[in-house]
């Protein structure tokens, strides 16, 4: 009974291809939360899926119906041991984006699992089905090993991250002494390199909305009317240009944090080496705050972007002044800007710059942002039992670049909130072709049994 | 057989319904010149309904196939009374812009005429139907008055305008005598205001091309690649900053025109532009600093961005988009650098530090590209014309350097060496490359009195030599 051995049973799930059999039954669940047609399916992951299979590692699982209409149900699973040890909450989503079934390459379903060299392609194989299969495999792991796990365990899978999580913050408001725990440790999103493993500690945020010129009804003849008529789209660009530079600088102080990277957060992730792997794009070194590394820009940083722009009629284009012009843009930031001051910045900057006649109006929930400081006991925990297992250092994120609904731990539940993702930048989550590694795939096998074996052995934070 | 009574014809004609019954069936003929399925109705136009009436005015029809596979076929009638005569060269073009079919008004459809008040709504019936048939009317009621013209008539139609006329300049250039006349005398456009005749003596030019920044394949996560990834709508509207001000300027220097000269300064001094009622408001703040609405639409120049894409505005995605397009506009009157005005925009980019911009193409279905000309505002048939409407109404037309739209006047004033004089029937508030295109029945039967008047005089002693 070691952790060495509990590592070499997961080394066997694997390779006897327990791994691929579980994986393949959760993949052929059509869980596209995103279609209202699917919301059995999300019935079926949980009650065909994830029940049993908990169950089967003596969890008690308590399915709840979303406080939201048309959102997917909850599922917690319990497995407590005892009063005096230690409480871990997971999470996982079991919904995914849409199939897009015919865009995937010839020979590959999204709905099963083709493996080439050493890729496993399949919708959710990496967003989010294989990494909650993952760490429940390693959980099992340490549990046939040990006989017990040595700490308690409560995993919370909901079925709509993929439509922005509707109902779970009012899910966890509402079933907080169920979720209580000592500290979330779950996985999602992607590595920094394939080749290291990575925590993360938080989200950057994100905040969406509308820049709208409504001019005049219709276009008018440009010929007739260029020169007198004022052209939205004109204005439009001269707005967003007075918002950001010509090289991605945010240039309105309410839109940046409010004050320098703290030094904590700059030491993890200065000198981070951004890869993308394989297909990944190419990085333009000039773009974003000046004088700042890739890590800052990412993760220690707030940015604007144009997600959207329209003017005229592009598809069917006439020699018209258009009469609305339209951007869809977006903030991600970093705590701890508040994102209630957007808005309000960006209106008193536009009227003050003589672009009162661009409306404003915010799109969908904003995400906020969390982060966890890297000298946080249980972070430095996490990163030591990674760094055995692994054999080598591991990067350590005090946020993610992209946005989670962390805020619904780290603040609803209060909880220290570490992630450890098992994906990597180029999988395609969001696109045909989702994929993982199975060489990333094996390496986090290891560091979650790892992870979990430690976390049973006593020498966890207080 | 007297000018007012070929007038009185002309009149009768009007208010009897018989101009609408020759319009309706005409804006039926859906000529969509930049619609390439439409190729085969810009040859119905001509065949069945052009050639049958001129043919009914005595007119010898001959259809010149078109060179350029993209444009339709042109058709040349003429009626030649008496090599003597002065010989006055007609233009009309029977395409249209598309039909955007179902963003009417009360779900109109765009191919048939309705009238609503003081409005005959119909895609066409400004640009350019209404306009041609109005004057092969006035012709035809001048010649059923006095038994013959008194002039000589070519009459061109073309099917491409709305295209940029296609081949056209190379058919009329392959047969110039066969297009050979005196002057140049046709009608598109809008009066400065529904009751204020107008000639116009040339058209500002227009180039349409694209600009486009294109990065990568695809979109990237905004959340792992914002602010890693340059975000190609950002910089283009940065570089769109640098060529036009916030407030409409053209900031490219060597994009503008010489000063305007005092001629035409004056010609423009006491005119005002009326839109009309329900036209748009004019925004008095937008354009050329310094300078009157007139000068800003007659005597400037102006870059437009007529559309403007990037990311996926009707789903938008939280990704960094990978490219982004600007389909953009420059209109300049006669004397600018136009020849060298992407070569212009070329250095403007780069020295900006926007060499990532590309300069492309325009999409072919809005690929204009005119050549800005001015006939003389002292050119002899210029001031008879002017003359000639004078008599019929009474005081003289405003009299415009230049149209503020766009057509292929260098055909006939640098092709042909013709003075061209425009006599414009419709008006600015139109809608005519929009939905809702309508013409004011009480302009046209205006245009229709002072039209039959011009090609009286025609046949009358009097005319420059």
């Amino acid at each position: 009974m070691s952790r060495q051995a509990a590592i070499e049973r997961i080394d066997s799930y694997l390779s006897d291809g327990g791994f691929l059999d579980d994986l393949a039954r959760r993949v052929a669940i059509h869980t596209e939360s995103q279609e209202d047609s699917q919301i059995g399916e999300l019935h079926r992951y949980l009650d065909d899926e994830m029940e049993p299979y908990l169950k089967d590692l003596g969890f008690n699982c308590v399915k709840f119906e979303n406080p939201v209409d048309g959102g997917g149900p909850f599922l917690i699973a319990t497995r407590h041991e005892g009063d005096d040890l230690q409480t871990v909450l997971s999470y996982g989503h079991g919904d995914v984006v849409r199939g897009y079934d015919d865009q995937w390459n010839e020979g590959l379903s999204p709905w099963e699992i083709v493996k080439e060299g050493d890729r496993w392609y399949g919708r959710g194989t990496a967003d989010n089905k294989g990494q909650h299969t993952i760490n429940i495999a390693a959980m099992k792991a340490v549990l046939e090993e040990r006989g017990s796990l040595g700490f308690n365990v409560k995993i919370l899978i909901e079925t709509g991250e993929e439509r922005g999580s509707p109902g779970l913050r009012e899910f966890c408001r509402a079933e907080a002494d169920k979720l209580k725990a000592d500290v979330l440790v779950a996985s999602d999103g992607p590595r920094l390199s394939p080749a290291r493993p990575t925590i993360f500690m938080g989200s950057r945020g994100v905040f969406n909305f509308t820049m709208r010129l409504n001019m005049r009804e219709g276009g008018h003849h440009s010929g007739n009317w260029g020169g007198l008529l004022a052209n939205p789209g004109v204005i439009l660009t001269h707005a967003i240009s007075s918002i950001v530079s010509p090289k991605g600088e945010v240039l309105v102080e309410g839109l940046r944090p409010p004050g320098p990277i703290p030094n904590s957060v700059r030491a993890a992730i200065t000198n981070l080496e951004i890869d993308g792997g394989e297909g990944a794009p190419e990085i333009d070194p000039n773009w974003g705050e000046p004088g700042f590394t890739a890590g800052e820009k990412v993760f220690g940083w707030n940015t604007f972007e144009v997600l959207a722009f329209t003017t005229g009629t592009p598809n069917k284009p006439v020699n018209a002044v258009p009469p609305t012009a339209e951007a869809v843009c977006h903030i991600r930031f970093v705590p701890p800007t508040d994102p209630n001051g957007f808005l309000p910045a960006v209106r008193e900057h536009l009227d003050a710059n003589g672009f009162s006649m661009v409306e404003l109006s915010p799109d969908r929930e904003c995400l906020n942002a969390t982060r966890l400081d890297p000298d946080h006991p249980w972070a430095k925990w996490v990163v030591a039992s990674l760094e055995e297992t692994s054999g080598n250092k591991i990067d350590v994120l005090p946020n993610l670049g992209g946005s989670l609904p962390n805020d619904a731990f780290s603040e609803i539940l209060g909880l220290p909130t570490i992630w450890v993702p098992h994906s990597y930048a180029s999988c395609s989550q969001h696109a045909p072709n989702e994929h993982i590694l199975e060489s990333v795939s094996q390496n986090a096998l290891q560091i979650m049994t790892g992870l979990w074996w430690d976390m049973g052995a006593g020498n966890t934070p207080r | 057989m007297t000018r007012a009574a070929a007038i009185e014809k002309a009149l009768s004609y009007f208010d009897d319904g018989g101009y609408l019954a020759e319009l309706g069936p005409r804006i039926a003929i859906p000529t969509e010149s930049q619609n390439p399925d439409r190729l085969p109705v810009l040859r119905d136009y001509l065949e069945q309904e052009m050639i049958p009436a001129f043919e009914a005015m005595g007119h010898d029809c001959q259809v010149f196939e078109n060179p350029d596979s993209s444009g339709g076929p042109v058709l040349l009638a003429s009626r030649i009374e008496d090599p003597s005569y002065p010989t006055v060269l007609g233009y009309g073009h029977g395409d249209v812009i598309r039909g955007q079919k179902g963003r009417w008004k009360n779900d109109r459809d765009p191919w048939t005429i309705e009238q609503d008040g003081d409005r005959i709504y119909g895609r066409g019936t400004a640009d350019n139907k209404g306009q041609h048939i109005l004057n092969m009317a006035a012709m035809r009621h001048v010649l059923e008055t006095r038994g013959s013209l008194g002039f000589n008539s070519k009459f061109m139609i073309e099917m491409g305008e709305e295209n940029g006329s296609a081949g056209l300049h190379q058919i009329v250039s392959e047969n110039p005598n066969a297009f050979a006349a005196d002057v140049f005398i046709a009608s598109d456009g809008p009066r400065i205001s529904p009751d204020t005749p107008t000639i116009f003596l040339g058209a500002r030019g227009a180039k349409n091309f694209d600009l486009v920044v294109d990065l990568r394949e695809g979109g990237h996560h905004s959340g792992n690649w914002g602010g890693l990834l340059a975000n190609p709508g950002i910089i283009l509207a940065q570089a769109l900053t640098t060529i036009v001000g916030p407030t409409g300027e053209l900031l490219v220097k060597e994009l503008l025109p010489p000063p305007i000269s005092n001629s035409v300064r004056e010609a423009l001094s006491g005119i005002t532009i009326d839109a009309g009622e329900n036209g748009p408001e004019i925004d008095p703040d937008w354009g050329a600093p310094g300078l009157t609405s007139a000068e800003r639409v007659y005597a400037w120049n102006i870059f437009e961005i007529l559309t403007l894409t990037t990311g996926n505005p009707g789903n938008p995605v939280n990704a960094v988009p990978p490219r982004a397009r600007a389909h953009c506009q420059f209109r300049f009157v006669a004397g600018t650098n136009s020849e060298e005005a992407l070569d212009i925009l070329r250095r403007h980019l780069d020295d900006h530090g926007f060499d990532q911009v590309k300069i492309e193409p325009p999409p072919s279905g809005n690929a204009i590209n005119f050549k800005a000309t001015r006939t003389p505002l002292d050119d002899p048939w210029a001031v008879w014309v002017k003359g000639a409407i004078e008599r019929t109404k009474g005081s003289p037309p405003a009299l415009l350097p230049s149209l503020g739209g766009s057509i292929c006047n260098d055909i006939f004033t640098d092709i042909l060496g013709l003075p061209s004089i425009w006599i414009p029937h419709s008006y600015g508030a139109c809608s005519q490359h929009a939905p809702n295109e309508h013409i004011l029945l009480s302009e046209f039967r205006d245009a229709i009195e002072v039209m039959t008047g011009v090609y009286w005089d025609l046949g009358e002693d009097g005319t420059p030599s």
